[in-house]
């Protein structure tokens, strides 16, 4: 099991993009997690003290993994945190659809300690797209900053 | 020439290029492109698919435009201007951007560049303090949903009526910073929890506050930038770049994935997803207009409040009042945003997309004090290079729905950017020329160096020359806060 992902250079001339890739949808759903994460601050450098259970299901991948990154966005505003560490698990129904099973954790913003990156400000359908190619699932993310 | 695209471009001027209907499948009316020879070969691809996109959506009327400052963005390009029908057009917030009523503001004030140099890193300092910046910073304006909803409909007026400015500073504001039409039962709980806590901020990316210095020589319009109390000789002014923040953003996303729905139902079918859209006139539609300008007043307070806290700061730092410091806005734009207006077509739904609003002299529109000069247009360069104060013109009224560019644009990707400097670099080298640069994030200052942005001065030249708005004075800048 794997995931990874990497931000593009030559797309999104205003923005970021990024890959990501995993031997599971789950890993999929990891690589682009730590992507949207590692986009807001060094992960390293944030505690732990805020923690929020996400859980959420749709028919299709691609709707749960835009809605879940969204979600990262969305707490990041209204709580006023960036993340640091986070676990999912994603399950498939017996009706066909994906459930997804979520644990946030973060601090609040706090520039003297974290090292901060980009306020993202959403998740963007613009090139989006999550896909199984063989054995791997791929996802390209636009993000707005 | 070469340009990134197989399709062709017919000259029109020097400044202006048009691509036919009969270059892709669905153009209701030719695209046309602002820009000298070398900026339409530096354009990227996406601008010339985007915009002859656009001109495939129902309604719209005489071209689908883009700015010189033009390049790729979501749905419309970026510098994209676009009208259509009220009775069979469309909205569609890909054609107003996710930050919405992402906008320029600009004060002036009475000291020179001698009065502030001295202390110029104990003032930069105190607005570091003052504008929160950067992610997740929260405002010093503490709001219950019952307020809040009040700042979505009043904008600006809720700040002045609240001591976070001065009554005139209303007639120095687009739309005086209230839009009529706009109504918080449309906005999600998502979108207010968002953007509850974020008045006053200034946000990352490109947004920015700047000290600026206008030298004599850089003026290049006495009387319209007198009209304005820019009177050169070192004066110092100061730049606002900023938007609705999360807000905005939260509104955009909720209403896409409505329109989504609602194409299907209205038989749309668009070039790009991220062109989701709906009859304007439908429910779907005004629905999200409504949200739209509570957004867009949102922006126009969050400015104000900045501009408040400003004043404050150099009342701080120099021991005197701000009103004794001068510290009038010059004018303050949105360039993200749709807007009904009268056109000789009768009323059209304007959309801007990075590009200014520009209404030209005697327009009934403008408050007294613009109208025998025209409106001022304020254009943000990048941190290195400076920005530009124009004037708006019968030209763009008669040729761009009133419209003309905001920026300079970039031509280098962020991922690019950071690659090839560090922020520390850049921070580093633009004290060397003489610019102070305070920043949250030192990886957000790398992507935002000033190679990774078009020649603003060439943008700004296009658009003098095409007669779409007149060079007024050159902004130069020596201090910098960015998120």
């Amino acid at each position: 099991m794997s995931h990874s992902f990497r931000f593009l250079d030559d797309i999104a001339t205003a923005d970021l993009a990024f890959d990501a890739s995993g031997d599971s949808l789950q890993e999929l759903f990891h690589g682009a997690t730590c992507a949207v994460i590692e986009a807001m601050a060094d992960p390293s450098t944030v505690g732990s003290t805020w923690r929020k259970s996400v859980e959420r299901t749709e028919e299709d991948p691609a709707e749960l993994l835009f809605d879940w990154l969204s979600d990262l966005v969305y707490w990041k505003d209204a709580d006023g945190v960036v993340f640091s560490t986070f676990k999912l698990t994603i399950t498939c129904g017996d009706d066909g659809s994906w459930h997804l099973k979520g644990e946030l954790c973060g601090e609040s913003v706090n520039g003297l300690v974290q090292v901060l990156r980009n306020d993202v400000k959403g998740i963007t359908k613009h090139m989006y797209q999550v896909r199984q190619e063989g054995m791997r699932w791929n996802a390209r993310v636009v993000v707005d900053v | 020439m070469k340009l990134h695209t197989e399709m062709r471009v017919n000259r029109i001027t020097d400044e202006v290029w048009e691509i036919p209907i009969s270059e892709k499948s669905g153009m209701l009316v030719p695209a046309r492109i602002y820009a000298t020879p070398t900026i339409l070969q530096s354009m990227d691809a996406g601008v010339f698919e985007q915009v002859t996109n656009v001109a495939c959506l129902p309604g719209i009327r005489r071209y689908a435009l883009c700015m010189p400052d033009g390049h790729w963005g979501y749905g419309f390009p970026i510098g994209g201007v676009a009208a259509f029908d009220i009775p069979t057009g469309i909205i569609s917030p890909g054609g107003v951007g996710y930050d919405v009523n992402c906008g320029m503001r600009l004060m002036r004030t009475n000291l020179t560049q001698k009065d502030v140099q001295p202390l110029l890193e104990r003032l930069m300092t105190e607005l570091f303090r003052r504008v929160p910046a950067g992610v997740g910073a929260s405002g010093s304006v503490r709001l219950d949903r019952s307020s809040f909803e009040d700042v979505m409909v009043r904008g600006a007026r809720w700040c002045i009526e609240n001591g976070y400015g001065w009554p005139q500073d209303l007639e120095a504001m687009e739309e005086r910073g209230c839009i009529a039409v706009a109504d918080p039962s449309k906005v999600s709980d998502q979108a207010i929890s968002r953007g509850i806590n974020q008045l006053g901020t200034l946000g990352s990316g490109n947004h920015y506050l700047e000290v600026q210095v206008v030298s004599t020589d850089r003026v290049f319009d006495q009387e319209t930038a007198s009209a304005w109390g820019i009177t050169g000789h070192d004066q110092i002014v100061v730049m606002v770049h900023c938007g609705s923040r999360g807000f905005g953003h939260q509104v955009a996303s909720d209403y896409l994935k409505v329109f989504e729905k609602a194409m299907r139902r209205y038989g749309i079918s668009v070039k790009d997803q991220q062109l989701a859209c709906a009859p304007f006139t439908s429910v779907e539609g005004q629905d999200y207009f409504s949200a739209m300008n509570c957004a867009a007043n949102t922006a126009f307070a969050n400015r104000q409040v900045i501009t408040h806290q400003i004043r404050e700061a150099f009342a701080a730092v120099f021991g005197r009042p701000a009103e004794e410091l001068g510290m009038e806005l010059v004018y303050d734009v949105a360039h993200n945003i749709a807007k009904v207006e009268r056109y000789p077509e009768g009323d059209l739904v304007v959309h801007r997309k990075g590009s200014t609003r520009a209404l030209g002299p005697g327009s009934p529109e403008l408050p007294p004090r613009y109208r025998t000069t025209g409106q001022p247009v304020i254009c943000g360069g990048s941190m290195e290079t400076g920005s530009y104060l124009l004037a708006g013109t019968q030209g763009a009224m008669r040729d761009t729905f009133a419209s003309t560019m905001h920026g300079s644009g970039r031509t280098m990707s962020r991922a690019q950017a950071k690659k090839t400097i560090r922020g520390e670099q850049v921070q580093k080298q633009m004290k060397q020329r003489g610019i102070l640069v305070k920043a949250v994030s030192m990886s957000g200052l790398a992507e935002e160096a000033g190679f990774a942005y078009k020649d603003i001065s060439e943008v700004v030249e296009t658009v003098d020359r095409a007669g779409i708005t007149k060079k007024v004075a050159e902004l130069r800048p020596i201090g910098n806060i960015k998120g």
